[in-house]
């Protein structure tokens, strides 16, 4: 018997990293990946949009278009990226289908596009957009929905599950 | 499954030894197979038979035995108790009573030998089984430069034992269970009983319980298709290995692996797309070298997928090219389109690779030298292809060739001609559009409850760390949280 007693112990899974811990890092890998496939499309000129957008509403020095613009870019991506992938966790963790992250996707696609428009000079207004960068952008922002979204929902779903498991093993004395 | 009913029906042994023959006769053939034979014997005046399969069994130990029986005679006098004293007369390990006929037959067809008594109603089994078989031999599909050399074979037992070999835990197991109306195949599960998730475990054990077919002569194969009902994706489920020290490595992860009677290969769940692109080969060299063979192993995969594709769209559209490598590109004028040019070459890679599964060896290396030199070459010279479209088909066929498994190679090879097709109509969007779909697709399996893109999505940062980083063995202290295993660690933690 006290062998089976801590064997139990053995079974309760240490997690390794907690919850919001994962949200934000996947938040920023999401951003900083997904940002810098974006602007290898941009030099493929599958998009005229290139990440250094996002600096243009400040008038810092002209580095802001080179290669540290670029990085600098990617980065801030990133850490936008932890507040949308805090948001997705408050409001929209339960649901488990990948649809709700690429339904998520496409809002922030909407959001950025049509109502945050105005702010970055660098993206034209959206009926003056050629019709590949739309499919382009619509494209990653779906894949960065679908990353965030479908990361900390499953992440949630196995907390949820992990806790049942454990609310089970301290009722039912078969399961070892 | 009126037939099988009747086939459950527990008729006991028969009390008389001819009563067994004569159903013997009617039922299973003795007399018209060749292969099915029964001896008989006189024992204190009794009479004592034993059935036998003649390719199955063990001649030299029957002769033991039949040694041993009629020593009987000579050496007791009462025949009281008389199966008692033949049982402790039989020179074998492993004996055990049964009491119906069905068992009788369905272990004498196994190879075993079953022996019964004049007026007894039991029978005793015998293992002296002794199947046609290889010797282990390092697979042909998962060579390595170091590391041990031998793979599993036909026989379950021998992939058992070497497993065990490996494993020496108390809390391994091998569940046995049998397949198939008429093949009745052995099926085993193995895992590690504090380590694999029961959940799991339960599921598969379920899920083999229910199969309902006459035979598995394609073996784990078979028993996959059942396992997963994957339809017509073509991506492979699960991981397949014919090495004993990979299964070992994964039952130590918390996998369940199941083997089955007359394959040499085994499956391993549940299992992701990041498996598939693992290679004993990598965990042999040092993290960093076995790290930088991973990476060449990704970009070779990255190459089979998406280099032909983007090398077409560059082809349609030269605009999209930075200036610097504004060189790409066909330089002469061809009657050919590129597209049927791209295809025309990939399905004569795929001619080859078919036609090299089953050519001998010698016709296969005469044959390897003339696509090589000759058809690539001369199809450049009369004009039917583009110095560059041999270029790329060629690369993105090596890069499928450096994809570890075998499954996934063809699968990806598949993926590849649909973003042709893709780009080939709707250009730009067709590519960026294709492998979006791809990945979605992708992240939307799950095999066995298991996301088939993780630890990439669904994201698990400490996980792809390690896909992306092999990491050395004694840093590695916590099993993959994706086989949700009830002991996470391999290690203690200091």
């Amino acid at each position: 018997m006290a062998e089976e007693k801590e064997r139990l112990e053995q079974d309760q899974r240490e997690k390794p990293m907690s919850f919001m811990a994962m949200v934000v890092i996947t938040g920023l890998v999401g951003g900083i990946l997904w940002s810098g496939l974006a602007y290898l499309a941009y030099v493929f000129n599958f998009t005229e949009i290139r990440p250094n957008v996002i600096l243009e509403p400040w008038t810092i020095g002209a580095w802001k278009e080179g290669w540290l613009g670029t990085l600098i870019s990617i980065l801030l991506i990133g850490a936008i990226s932890i507040v949308a992938a805090l948001i997705y966790y408050a409001a929209l963790r339960k649901f488990q289908s990948i649809f709700v992250g690429a339904g998520y996707g496409v809002a922030l696609f909407l959001l950025v596009f049509f109502i945050l428009n105005p702010i970055f000079p660098g993206i034209s207004p959206f009926w003056d957009l050629e019709r590949n960068t739309i499919i382009t952008s619509i494209c990653f922002y779906i894949l960065f929905g679908v990353f965030v979204g479908y990361s900390i929902s499953y992440e949630a779903q196995e907390i949820r599950g992990k806790t049942e498991d454990e609310k089970k093993a301290r009722t039912d004395p078969d399961l070892t | 499954m009126a037939q099988r009913k009747t086939k459950e029906d527990k008729t006991p042994i028969f009390e008389s030894v001819h009563e067994i023959e004569k159903y013997m006769k009617n039922r299973v053939g003795l007399g018209e197979s060749f292969d099915l034979g029964v001896r008989k014997l006189t024992i204190l005046r009794k009479d004592v038979h034993f059935y036998y399969i003649n390719g199955l069994t063990d001649t030299n130990y029957i002769i033991a035995i039949i040694e041993g029986l009629v020593g009987i005679n000579d050496s007791e006098k009462l025949s009281a108790n008389l199966f008692k004293i033949i049982e402790n007369r039989l020179r074998h390990q492993s004996i055990e009573h049964i009491k119906t006929m069905d068992e009788l037959v369905d272990q004498v067809l196994s190879g075993l030998i079953v022996v019964v008594g004049e007026g007894e109603g039991e029978g005793l089994v015998i293992d002296v089984r002794s199947y046609p078989g290889r010797t282990p031999q390092e697979p042909d599909t998962e060579k390595v430069v170091r590391g041990s050399r031998d793979g599993y074979v036909e026989n379950i037992i021998v992939n058992t034992a070497l497993t065990r070999r490996r494993i020496r835990d108390e809390r391994l197991r091998f569940e046995i269970m049998r397949v198939g109306e008429r093949s009745k195949t052995d099926v085993a599960i193995g895992f590690i009983k504090d380590v694999a998730n029961k959940d799991l475990v339960d599921l598969i054990r379920k899920e083999i319980k229910a199969i309902e077919i006459d035979g598995i002569t394609m073996a784990d194969k078979t028993v996959e298709e059942f396992l997963l009902k994957q339809g017509y994706n073509p991506f492979p489920l699960v991981r397949y290995t014919e090495r004993a020290d990979v299964a070992a490595a994964h039952l130590l992860e918390g996998h369940v692996i199941v083997f089955v009677d007359t394959s040499p290969s085994v499956i391993i769940t549940p299992t992701t797309y990041f498996h598939h692109l693992q290679h004993v080969e990598e965990y042999r060299q040092s993290p960093a070298v076995g790290t930088f063979v991973r990476w060449i192993r990704f970009l070779g995969l990255l190459a089979s997928v998406v280099l032909l594709p983007l090398w077409f769209l560059f082809v349609l559209e030269p605009s999209l090219l930075p200036e610097r490598i504004a060189f790409i590109g066909p330089n002469e004028e061809t009657n050919v389109p590129v597209i049927a040019q791209l295809f025309l070459a990939d399905v004569g890679i795929e001619f080859l690779r078919i036609a090299a599964i089953h050519t001998p060896t010698p016709l296969s290396t005469a044959m390897g030298l003339i696509a090589a030199v000759l058809i690539g070459q001369i199809a450049i010279d009369v004009g039917l292809f583009v110095p560059e479209v041999i270029l790329y088909v060629s690369l993105s066929a090596i890069g499928t060739y450096t994809t570890p498994s075998y499954e996934l190679s063809i699968a990806n090879k598949i993926l590849r001609l649909c973003l042709l097709v893709a780009v080939a109509i709707f250009h730009t969007p067709g590519l960026v559009v294709g492998l979006t779909l791809v990945i979605l697709l992708l992240a939307s399996i799950k095999s066995l409850n298991t996301p088939y893109l993780w630890p990439f999505i669904p994201f698990s940062p400490v996980a792809l760390t390690q896909i992306l980083i092999r990491r050395s063995m004694p840093g590695s202290k916590i099993r993959p949280s994706i086989v949700q295993t009830k002991n996470r660690y391999k290690q203690p933690v200091k």
